[in-house]
């Protein structure tokens, strides 16, 4: 299996008038045999970072290596995306519409020089593994999602690549399914041992697949690390919210806490700026009509019931200060509703907090 | 891209630069003195071309080719858009696909097949004339008359070509949203409004496209000016094209390729930015 | 009632304008199945009382080697320019999306050759290209039609299949290229397969371009018996005097090949038609 390792890799479009800036001096490593999770907001370069790993693309600047091999650098190509051994699944799959599922996943096998019979024992190999040996002779039009997302995961490991390219896999396939699809893309990737990294705006995708995240937004690379540490610690709101729901509130630095309209929040240290924004993920508040007597939980203050909504088995509740900020709210989940209008009580776990500096 | 991918256009490549020499050998010949009575080829500069523009027959063929050339481009856009209008709003989709066969049948046949048939057509006593007569009113002289001779060819090349302007509007038409139609039928527009305010301005692209093929086809119809007057001498049938071939056949080298470097750079004035911003947009979504 | 007058002279005015643009199609119909006797004595628009074959019978005997020469040579020349303009026009698919701008400024210059070639008053080409056919000892023969042919149809199949092309997902010729497939192999076993209702409507559209092309095999051809139909029908103008039954059965014989294939593949024709002029969809 392969090591990735991109040295300070930028990419420029031209258009019209000037550049667009698609990746801007991103380094980053992911080690052999890793699964590594790529999360960004729409446009934020991380396509076109996993076409530059493919060799679809060539970075504008920086250096691409495969383990100690340069294989881009600098608007050069030394190593073409063909001998790179790399599997792609793309966005939208790319399954050859005139080939069978059977054609499309020994497509890769016919350019290498292996037997009839070689290459239908990988094929079969590969389709039972996914589960789809019994519509091998389907062409793409006459499969489901699913099926044709598993026949191009399969069309994409059965040349056993060094690494495996996933660009938002799940994105076409209806909720239900992606679950079960994120599952069988890891037991698959544990059980060839691949390198992989995958491409995702849902941090569902991430949590569920990757042992590590870099976060791309505009084109840099803001954040690497576990998923759990990006969430618990994000470095900005905009990562914050990129990894799972958060509320963001804006608030004003004081001596006692920072200050929302009627609520006040604790500070873990001091901050330069005034104005800071609040970041507190949805299960890390509760609403009260009592007090609790948890020294976990610290009351902030007052709100009042906004909305309520449901989600999920769940009640979605909205809440804003009571005074001085309505245009604030904060979001969590409960078992039951509350009443719209209602005066409730506004809970922070401890040490929950995040405040950034805006 | 690999090297290999070259193999592929070669045969391509091969064949569009055996074009441009061609067009580099008129260039470069018509810079030098060459004939029957000149068989040494020599450099003379612009005399020839100074002296093929003072010919009368040059200047004959020109506005002869510009005249077929703007009539059609005005008539086929105007045709074209009344007859995608009228196919436009036909609520059956077959009943159009008819419709529009009938309109674009022509562009299936040969200019030398519709020459013997217009011959005929255009036949004073047996022709469409037989009919007129019938119906009591004055014969047309069509080929019989100097004076109608070429506009009756331009009416054959208007009958021949007027479909290509229609397919392409009603194309355009076709591919404006149907829920804006919808939309405005609702609102109680009538068909002219829609065509008018909805339609229209949505095909300018349409317009271009028409006026650079119908501009481009006409200049070089060759074989209805030459079988209508039974060869290339005919001087009021003669079009730049014919004139150029009749250089030819009288072996007035030098002036042959002056001409058809000046049809040439003619038809690239219309091609090279067609090809540039029409197609390659397309091609380049 | 307003509503269905306006159908009414919706519909009347299309049946007037078909009417009268097909006249000449009547008129070659009609007229070749007059007798000599029926000529003399009928005008061109009126049909005949009775049916003769004669007109026919010596119009196809005279035809029917330059019918034989124009399948020969235009076939041929309409598989070759398709499929090798396909291969050209694939290679600019591949160009258009290239790294460098150097190969994208040559692609825009490629492109306005093919353009070009497809577009120009082929006549002017007319002396260097039989100097060239005549000094390849090909005048009189098929090979030297077809060549000339070559010169303009093959640029015009790689501008045609380039708009059909164009409609290939790209993902899907990376995803070719990741599985380490050359480009001869994506070629034929993806981007031929996936643009095949493309490369039927060029290969139609050429058939018929080069099939009505008179002025090549005028100037390439100089003994009778090479004559391509186009030319061959020329001989049938007529004067007054003439019997014109003969000229209408040639003018049938002439176009019986493309009027066959537009109406039974008048689809492909037309999307040829469309895809000269960039595209267009519906239709
Ligand atoms: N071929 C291209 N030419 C010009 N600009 C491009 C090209 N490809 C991408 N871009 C631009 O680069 C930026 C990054 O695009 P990219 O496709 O990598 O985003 P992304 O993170 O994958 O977004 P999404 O989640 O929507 O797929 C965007 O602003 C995009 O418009
Ligand atoms: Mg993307």
């Amino acid at each position: 299996m392969v090591k990735i390792i991109a040295k300070n890799i930028s990419k420029y479009f031209k258009k019209r008038n000037g550049y667009v800036i698609a990746l801007d001096d991103v380094s980053l490593t992911v080690e052999s045999g890793a699964r590594f999770g790529i999360l960004g907001p729409s446009g934020a370069g991380k396509t076109t970072f996993m076409r530059i790993i493919a060799g679809l693309e060539v970075p504008t600047k920086g250096e691409l290596y495969f383990d100690d091999k340069l294989v881009a650098s600098n608007n050069k190509i030394i190593v073409p995306p063909e001998d790179r051994k790399i599997g792609m699944v793309f966005q939208t799959w790319a399954l050859y519409p005139n080939l069978t599922a059977f054609d499309n996943i020994a497509f890769p096998l016919t350019n290498m020089k292996l037997s009839k019979e070689e290459i239908r024992k990988r094929v079969e190999e590969i389709a039972k593994i996914l589960d789809i040996g019994h519509v091998l002779d389907h062409y793409p039009r006459e499969l489901s999602g699913g099926q044709q997302q598993r026949v191009a995961l399969a069309r994409a490991l059965v040349k056993n690549p060094s690494l495996l390219l996933l660009d938002e896999p799940f994105s076409n396939l209806d909720a239900r399914m992606r679950d079960s699809a994120r599952a069988l893309v890891k037991d698959v990737q544990e059980k060839l041992g691949v390198t992989l990294i995958i491409v995702s705006h849902d941090p569902a995708d991430i949590f569920s697949i990757a042992d590590n995240v870099g976060v791309l937004v505009k084109g840099k690379l803001v954040q690497v690390g576990r998923p759990e540490d990006v969430y618990n610690n994000p470095v900005t709101i905009e990562v914050a919210n990129l990894i799972g729901e958060i509320n963001e509130l804006e608030g004003k630095v004081t001596k006692e806490g920072v200050i929302v309209g009627n609520l006040k929040f604790p500070l873990d240290k001091s901050y330069k700026s005034e104005r800071v924004i609040v970041g507190i993920r949805p299960e890390d508040v509760k609403f009260t009509k009592d007090l609790i007597n948890d020294e976990n939980w610290i009351l902030v203050g007052k709100g009042v019931v906004k909305v309520i909504g449901y989600q999920g088995g769940m009640f979605r509740i909205t809440v804003t200060p009571l005074e001085g900020s309505e245009d604030e709210e904060i979001v969590t989940y409960m078992d039951h509703p509350l009443k719209r209008k209602e005066e409730v009580l506004i809970y922070v776990k401890k040490g929950s907090v995040k405040i950034f500096e805006t | 891209m690999k090297k290999s991918a070259i193999i592929l256009v070669i045969p391509t490549m091969a064949f569009t630069i055996i074009l441009l020499y061609l067009v580099i050998w008129n260039a470069v010949v018509s810079f030098m003195n060459w004939s029957l009575l000149n068989p040494k080829p020599y450099f003379v500069g612009l005399q020839t071309y100074l002296s093929v523009m003072k010919q009368f027959q040059f200047v004959n063929s020109l506005v002869h080719s510009l005249e077929l050339s703007a009539t059609l481009v005005v008539v086929g856009n105007v045709l074209g858009i009344l007859f995608a209008s009228l196919l436009y709003f036909l609520s059956s989709n077959k009943v159009r696909s008819v419709f529009l066969s009938i309109i674009i049948y022509p562009l299936a046949i040969s200019m030398a097949v519709d020459a013997l048939i217009w011959l005929w057509l255009y036949n004073i006593d047996i022709g469409i004339d037989w009919v007129l007569v019938k119906i009591g009113l004055p014969k047309f002289p069509w080929l019989s008359s100097t004076s109608t001779m070429f506009p009756s060819l331009i009416l054959v090349t208007i009958w021949a070509y007027s479909g290509l302007a229609t397919l392409f509007y009603l194309a355009g038409f076709m591919n404006i949203d149907k829920t804006i139609i919808e939309a405005a039928k609702l609102d109680g527009a009538g068909s002219f409004k829609i065509l008018r305010k909805i339609l229209l301005p949505n095909s300018l692209n349409s317009f271009i496209i028409s006026t650079a093929l119908l501009f481009l086809f006409s200049f070089r119809i060759f074989s209805l000016p030459y079988i209508l007057s039974g060869g290339p001498t005919n001087i009021f049938l003669q079009t730049l094209v014919v004139y150029m071939y009749y250089l030819f056949t009288v072996e007035f080298f030098s002036q042959a390729t002056a001409v058809a470097t000046i049809v040439t750079l003619i038809a690239s004035i219309v091609i090279l930015p067609y090809a540039l911003v029409i197609i390659r947009r397309w091609i380049r979504r | 009632m307003r509503p269905v007058i306006r159908a009414t002279l919706h519909y009347l005015a299309l049946v007037v304008i078909s009417a009268i643009w097909l006249i000449p199609v009547y008129a070659m119909l009609i007229n070749g199945f007059k007798s000599n006797l029926a000529v003399l004595s009928t005008p061109v628009l009126v049909p005949p009382t009775s049916f003769s074959l004669s007109a026919y019978h010596i119009v196809f005997n005279a035809l029917e080697r330059p019918l034989l020469n124009s399948l020969i040579v235009v076939i041929p020349t309409a598989l070759i320019s398709t499929f090798l303009g396909a291969m050209g026009a694939y290679f600019f698919y591949t160009l258009t999306y290239s790294f460098s701008k150097f190969l994208s400024s040559l692609s825009d210059f490629l492109f306005s050759l093919i353009t070009l070639a497809t577009f120009i008053p082929y006549q002017a080409t007319l002396i260097p290209l039989t100097r060239l056919v005549v000094s390849m000892g090909l005048l009189d023969n098929y090979l030297g039609i077809m060549f000339a042919m070559l010169i303009f149809y093959i640029p015009t199949g790689a501008l045609l299949m380039s708009m059909f092309i164009s409609v290939v997902p790209r993902s899907i010729i990376e995803a070719a290229k990741l599985d380490g497939a050359g480009d001869l192999k994506i070629f034929m076993k993806l981007i031929l397969p996936l643009s095949l209702p493309g490369f039927i409507s060029t290969l139609i559209f050429i058939i018929i371009e080069a099939w009505n092309n008179f002025f090549i095999p005028l100037v390439l051809v100089t003994t009778p018996g090479m004559r391509l139909i186009p030319v061959a029908v020329e001989s049938y103008t007529g004067g007054y005097g003439t019997i014109y039954n003969e000229t209408f059965a040639a003018a049938v014989i002439a176009s019986i090949i493309p009027l066959a294939i537009f109406i039974f593949l008048g689809r492909y024709f037309i999307r040829g038609l469309i895809a000269l002029g960039g595209g267009g969809k519906g239709v």
